[in-house]
C-alpha cells in the first residue's frame, strides 16, 4: 500500500479573523437571544377556574395518596382509600358532572387547548427563524472557503456535508467549510451555554428537539383527555393496594442500629 | 441496589437527586471544553485524541467521587446498615453506572468543538 502523502494547504490567516470568530461570536449572541427571547415570550400560565382546578387536584391527591402509602397508618390509610373510591366513582369531583361518558371536545376545536398549540408554535418559530436565516447568511457570504482540518480522520461519505460549496474531488474530508463549522458549533455550544446563561437555558436548539421528543408532563390535563375515565382508573389503582408502613417492624430495626 | 422498602424507609429527594447531577454535569460540560483545548494545543490526532478524552473525563469524574461524594459516603461508617462500598454513590446519585460514564457523552460535543477550534489555530 502507498502511502498517501499528508495534504496540506496554505490558508490565510486572515480566514481566522473573517470567518471563524465571527460565525463562532454570532453563533453564541443567537443563542443568548434566543434564550432571552424564549423567556420573555413565555406565557404565564392561564388561571383555571375552581372547578377545574378542584378536578385537577383531587386526582393529583389521589395519586400522592397511592404513591406515599407507605407513611399512612392502615386506619388513615383505609379512610382515605374508601373516601377518595366513592368520590372519584360518583364522579363528586368533575367540573361538568353532566357531561359524563360523553366524548370529550375536540382538541382542534377547543379554545383553551389553543394556549399549549400557540405555545410550541413560538417554540418552534423561535428556532427555524435564526436557523435559517444564520444558514443563509453563511452560505452567502462564506461559501467556497476551507477554513479548517479537523484532527480526526473521516470517511469519504462526510465530504459532500462538510465541503459543501467546495468543488475539489480529491481533497481529504478532513478540511471542513464554513458551514459545517456552523454545525459543529450547532453541537457543541451546549457547554459555553450551560457556563453563560445557567443549567436549563433555552439557548440549545438541541435540548429543545430533547424536550419535544419526552412526554409532556402537562399531558395529564391536556385537552381529550376524559376527566371521568381518569378519576375511574385512579380509583382501581387506589383499590389494589396493599397497605402496609414504614413502621412495620420499626423495633426490630432500631434495635438492630444499636450497638452495645 | 436499594430495594423499594429501603427506598421508601430513607427516601431520596428526586430535587437534591437533580440538582447534584446537574452540577455533575456542568463540571462534565466545562471540563470537556477545556480538555478539547488543551488536546487541540498538543495537536493530538484521531485515537490518541479520544483516548485523552476518554481519560481525562474519567479522571474528572473520579476527582469528583473522592473530593465530594466519598467524604461524606458512610462507607466507614461503624454500624453495618449504613456501611456502603467504596465506589458506592447511591447516597447522592440514582444509579452508578450513570455517574461514571454519563460525562463521556455530555461533554463530546465541547470536547470536538474546542479541539477542533485549537487544533485548527496552532496546527494545521
Amino acid at each position: 500500500m502507498v502511502q498517501v502523502p499528508v495534504q496540506t494547504i496554505h490558508r490565510d490567516p486572515q480566514l481566522f479573523y473573517w470567518i471563524l470568530l465571527p460565525i463562532t461570536l454570532v453563533m453564541i449572541l443567537t443563542g443568548v437571544l434566543r434564550h432571552y427571547a424564549t423567556v420573555l415570550m413565555a406565557t404565564a400560565p392561564k388561571k383555571l377556574d375552581q372547578k377545574t382546578l378542584r378536578e385537577q387536584r383531587s386526582l393529583l391527591h389521589g395519586i400522592n395518596v397511592r404513591g406515599n402509602f407507605h407513611v399512612l397508618s392502615k386506619r388513615s390509610f383505609n379512610t382515605r382509600r374508601d373516601a377518595l373510591t366513592t368520590e372519584y366513582e360518583s364522579g363528586a369531583y368533575l367540573k361538568d358532572p353532566e357531561r359524563r361518558g360523553q366524548a370529550p371536545p375536540n382538541p382542534m376545536t377547543d379554545p383553551s387547548s389553543m394556549d399549549g398549540m400557540m405555545g410550541m408554535m413560538k417554540n418552534q418559530m423561535a428556532m427555524i427563524v435564526p436557523n435559517t436565516l444564520i444558514m443563509s447568511w453563511i452560505n452567502a457570504f462564506f461559501s467556497g472557503y476551507v477554513i479548517m482540518k479537523l484532527p480526526f480522520p473521516l470517511t469519504i461519505k462526510f465530504k459532500s456535508m462538510l465541503q459543501a460549496g467546495v468543488a475539489t474531488k480529491d481533497m481529504d474530508p478532513r478540511w471542513m467549510s464554513s458551514i459545517s463549522w456552523y454545525f459543529l458549533c450547532i453541537f457543541g455550544l451546549q457547554s459555553v451555554f450551560n457556563f453563560l446563561l445557567g443549567n436549563d437555558n433555552a439557548a440549545s436548539q438541541m435540548a429543545q428537539q430533547m424536550g419535544q421528543m419526552g412526554p409532556a408532563t402537562g399531558q395529564m390535563f391536556g385537552p381529550g383527555v376524559d376527566p371521568d375515565k381518569q378519576f375511574v382508573a385512579e380509583a382501581e389503582n387506589l383499590a389494589v393496594i396493599e397497605h402496609y408502613s414504614v413502621l412495620d417492624s420499626v423495633e426490630q430495626r432500631l434495635l438492630q442500629g444499636i450497638k452495645v | 441496589m436499594p430495594t423499594e422498602k429501603e427506598l421508601q424507609i430513607s427516601p431520596l429527594v428526586p430535587d437534591s437527586i437533580l440538582h447534584n447531577s446537574r452540577t455533575l454535569v456542568n463540571l462534565q460540560s466545562l471540563t470537556a471544553s477545556l480538555f478539547g483545548v488543551a488536546a487541540g494545543i498538543l495537536g493530538l490526532e484521531s485515537y490518541s485524541g479520544f483516548l485523552f478524552y476518554l481519560a481525562f473525563s474519567l479522571l474528572t469524574t473520579a476527582l469528583f467521587y473522592f473530593v465530594r461524594v466519598a467524604p461524606a459516603s458512610p462507607f466507614a461508617s461503624s454500624t453495618p446498615a449504613q456501611k456502603t462500598g467504596l465506589f458506592d454513590t447511591s447516597r447522592y446519585f440514582h444509579s452508578p453506572i450513570a455517574f461514571w460514564t454519563g460525562g463521556l457523552g455530555n461533554g463530546l460535543a465541547g470536547y470536538i468543538l474546542t479541539w477542533t477550534l485549537f487544533y485548527g489555530l496552532v496546527r494545521a
